[in-house]
């Protein structure tokens, strides 16, 4: 027992002693959070006002145009559409969207051209001119037959790629000729918008208690823990493989099998590199716990976690333990491929197949989202292998009957000892055969004999 | 421990791997306070041996006594076995890898502390102690692992070809360090190519080849049982005596002298009286002892196991 503590040690200290672990424990939330924060911020970025000429034929565009343009219009535009999605608005969101808004409306400036008695070719060579001596940055040509179907309108912009501008100069004069071709044909405006009004339609999902739960949200929570729990034993089966292909490689094994039990040796290796993801995954859990219970406290930030499906203590718990049923799975699986092979190059091609049925858990964490009940949920979440990505994602969309809980934790344990004996007998063996990697006949016989 | 108990005791031990025969029916003991040369060709068994003698892998047949035991895993403790093949972690401190290997010894922290220091210094590695494997020449990473082998202090001291790669100065220091385990009254054995070095070191010997014992027992038992009939020879005339059949096998002239290999039965001291009187001038006639390289070579040479390096 005093040896197998001293491997844990060892596997952990060589885990979490390392710069590695201490930048990937920092830098996952940095980075989640950044991936979440930086388009936003980006997008946000003021563009240059664009200076733009409007030659209106018609006569008649350019003051709605101007006034579409305008930012309490832009701002009552964005509220609208905002309401139709989300429902009712609360302040924060309001004053972030006022912002974008003046953003926006102050992304135009009208810059004045006569064009009276100049023919269309004309007026395009001399707003070519102007855009081309850096003048203008746009023009506009508005055609005199605004109200037939295909009238054209010419848009020329020296940012051609600046969609945000562009969409909403193509969104004001929309609206502006549509308004113009309504009060032409002497239709209300005003009635017509009324009435063509999307319908109110709320999604949310209830539990067998009928307590109701917000459906995007959901979805994207169970993402992220699929996701966590994917990428967490992805890396720390990774881990197991490299910690056991080093000692084989550099023949340590032998010196090791000539102190301790090949069996402690092994069991030690998983538990000592066990702990250290959950350490990592404790680290993350307390301050994502911290982060969320600063934001409560702070007003303001603490609306964007309403719409957060609501996580019980009883459900980290559940989380952690299948964090550890999935990793003792894959990591004896990744141990024994450890053993087989010669190098870690070699080892890499051999972790395909594990990754590949972790991949598929993954994927059927989309038909758990979407439906937690269905035969196929109940099934992939009891399943060995499948059900350490697929239950916790169910546990968070619905909570299944203990039962099930019960027996798929069953189910898996089996499973991890079966693996674990597997892994240690092809341990024993493997690790002492240098050379050339093993083939499946072969470890087949090792784990008859060993 | 008294002197009467071997240390280790191998009895009729074979080892299968499949249709492969890897060790048959072995037998030999080895007692405290002596080195003991475990020789033989490459692909001999040697190393399968000593992994059972270690613990590492189980019999198929016979039994491994230690210290009057059967083997078992608790014994490893008293064994310090540094393999032919050996490794370090790379990325890992000199410090911490050397405490874990005490650790695995079931060797307390403060001991292992002070005996690394300890080491580290007679080593002359004491400045490299913080710094990784990666940092350290080859020569050091033997010593690092010599030391990890010594460092639970073991009564049983098992090293395969402990002096490979290591340059003549360092040499002469495990050697002296070897002599300081054996005057303790503990077990040197080691497996080596090096003939020359088993000569030098060890009091007893085992030869294997195709995973059988070919000799064995004490380095003068050995050479005696195979020294009898050469003579080293300077003489002028006489060469009517050496080309006898009955006296004398082969000659084989070498600079200055001959090597005589006698005949069956023959005895030397006829053969010198007949030299003296057929009128040859003999300046020198020395029965001489073969060397374990001739041992090893006439034993092995004729297999098609390599040469020994």
């Amino acid at each position: 027992m005093r040896k197998f503590l001293a491997v844990v040690k060892h596997e952990y200290k060589k885990v979490v002693y390392k710069w590695s672990f201490l930048l990937g424990t920092l830098l996952f939330p940095v980075l989640g959070l950044g991936f979440a924060i930086v388009p936003a911020i980006i997008f946000s970025l003021k563009g240059e006002t664009t200076r733009i000429v409007v030659v209106d034929a018609s006569g008649k565009i350019l003051p709605r145009l101007k006034e579409n343009l305008s930012s309490e219009r832009i701002k009552e535009k964005a509220r609208q559409a905002a309401k139709e999605q989300i429902g009712d608005l609360n302040a924060s969101q309001e004053e972030k969207m006022r912002r974008g808004a003046d953003q926006l409306a102050s992304g135009f400036t009208f810059v004045d051209y006569p064009w009276a008695g100049k023919s269309v070719a004309e007026i395009r060579q001399d707003l070519n001119t102007k855009a081309a001596t850096d003048e203008i940055d746009a023009y506009l040509l508005i055609p005199a037959d605004v109200e037939t179907k295909n009238a054209s309108f010419e848009f020329r912009s020296r940012k051609g790629g600046d969609f945000v501008a562009n969409d909403t100069l193509k969104d004001a004069l929309n609206q502006a000729v549509r308004s113009q071709r309504l009060s032409d044909a002497n239709i209300n405006e005003t009635l017509v918008k009324d009435l063509s009004q999307n319908i109110a339609f709320e999604a949310k999902s209830i539990n067998e208690k009928g307590e109701e739960k917000d459906s995007d949200m959901l979805f994207i929570a169970s993402l992220v823990i699929g996701m966590l729990i994917y990428l967490t034993l992805t890396i720390y089966g990774q881990v197991i493989l490299g910690a056991v292909v080093e000692e084989k490689e550099t023949r340590i094994a032998e010196v090791l099998f000539s102190s301790a039990r090949p069996f402690e040796l092994m069991f030690g290796k998983l538990v000592g590199v066990g702990l250290a993801g959950l350490t990592q995954l404790g680290i993350w859990v307390i301050s994502l716990a911290v982060l969320v219970g600063v934001a409560a406290t702070q007003g303001g930030a603490g609306d964007l976690l309403t719409g957060l499906p609501s996580i019980s203590p009883l459900m980290v718990f559940l989380f952690l333990v299948y964090f550890v049923v999935g990793y003792f799975v894959y990591a004896s699986i990744f141990a024994l491929i450890g053993a087989m092979v010669t190098t870690v190059q070699e080892g890499g091609q051999f972790a395909f197949p594990p990754i590949m049925i972790m991949l598929i858990g993954f994927y059927f964490c989309f038909a758990v989202i979407r439906d937690p009940n269905s035969d196929l949920s109940f099934w992939v979440s009891i399943a060995p292998l499948f059900a350490p990505l697929t239950m916790p994602v169910r546990i968070l969309a619905e909570m299944p009957p203990f039962w099930q809980i019960a027996l798929s934790i069953f189910l898996n344990v089996l499973t991890i000892t079966g693996l674990v004996w597997l892994a240690s007998r092809v341990y024993r063996v493997g690790m002492l055969m240098y050379g050339k990697r093993a083939t499946i006949p072969e470890v087949w016989k090792w784990i008859r004999q060993a | 421990m008294s002197e009467n108990v071997a240390s280790l005791s191998v009895s009729g031990v074979t080892k299968r791997f499949g249709d492969f025969t890897a060790v048959e029916n072995l037998s030999f003991e080895v007692r405290p306070g002596r080195v003991f040369g475990f020789l033989g060709p490459n692909g001999a068994g040697k190393t399968t041996t000593i992994r059972m003698i270690v613990g590492i892998t189980i019999p198929d047949e016979g039994v491994v006594e230690l210290f009057g035991e059967r083997m078992s895993p608790k014994l490893q403790d008293r064994i310090g076995y540094l393999p032919e093949e050996r490794g370090l972690y790379k990325k890992m401190k000199i410090v911490d890898q050397l405490r874990y290997f005490a650790a695995l010894k079931s060797i307390p922290k403060e001991v292992a502390d002070k005996r690394i220091d300890f080491w580290l210094g007679r080593m002359n590695l004491s400045e490299w102690k913080t710094k990784k494997t990666t940092d350290l020449s080859k020569g050091m990473q033997q010593k690092i692992q010599f030391i990890s082998t010594v460092l639970h202090d073991p009564d049983l001291l098992i090293l395969d070809e402990p002096f490979s790669g290591l340059d003549p100065v360092n040499v002469e220091f495990m050697i002296d360090v070897l002599s300081e385990f054996k005057q303790k009254n503990k077990t040197v054995i080691f497996s080596t190519h090096l003939m020359e070095t088993a000569e030098r070191l060890c009091h007893d010997i085992i030869l294997i080849n195709k995973s059988k014992k070919v000799i064995g027992g004490s380095l003068r038992e050995v050479k005696e049982s195979y020294g009898k009939n050469i003579i080293a020879l300077r003489s002028v005339g006489g060469d009517a005596v050496l080309s006898d059949k009955s006296l004398v096998v082969s000659v084989e002239v070498h600079a200055d002298e001959k090597d005589i290999v006698l005949a069956d039965g023959a005895d030397s001291q006829h053969l010198l009286r007949k030299l003296v009187e057929s009128g040859a001038t003999v300046t020198k006639f020395e029965q001489v002892e073969p060397t374990l390289n001739d041992i090893f070579i006439e034993q092995v040479g004729g297999s098609k196991s390599e040469p020994p390096a």
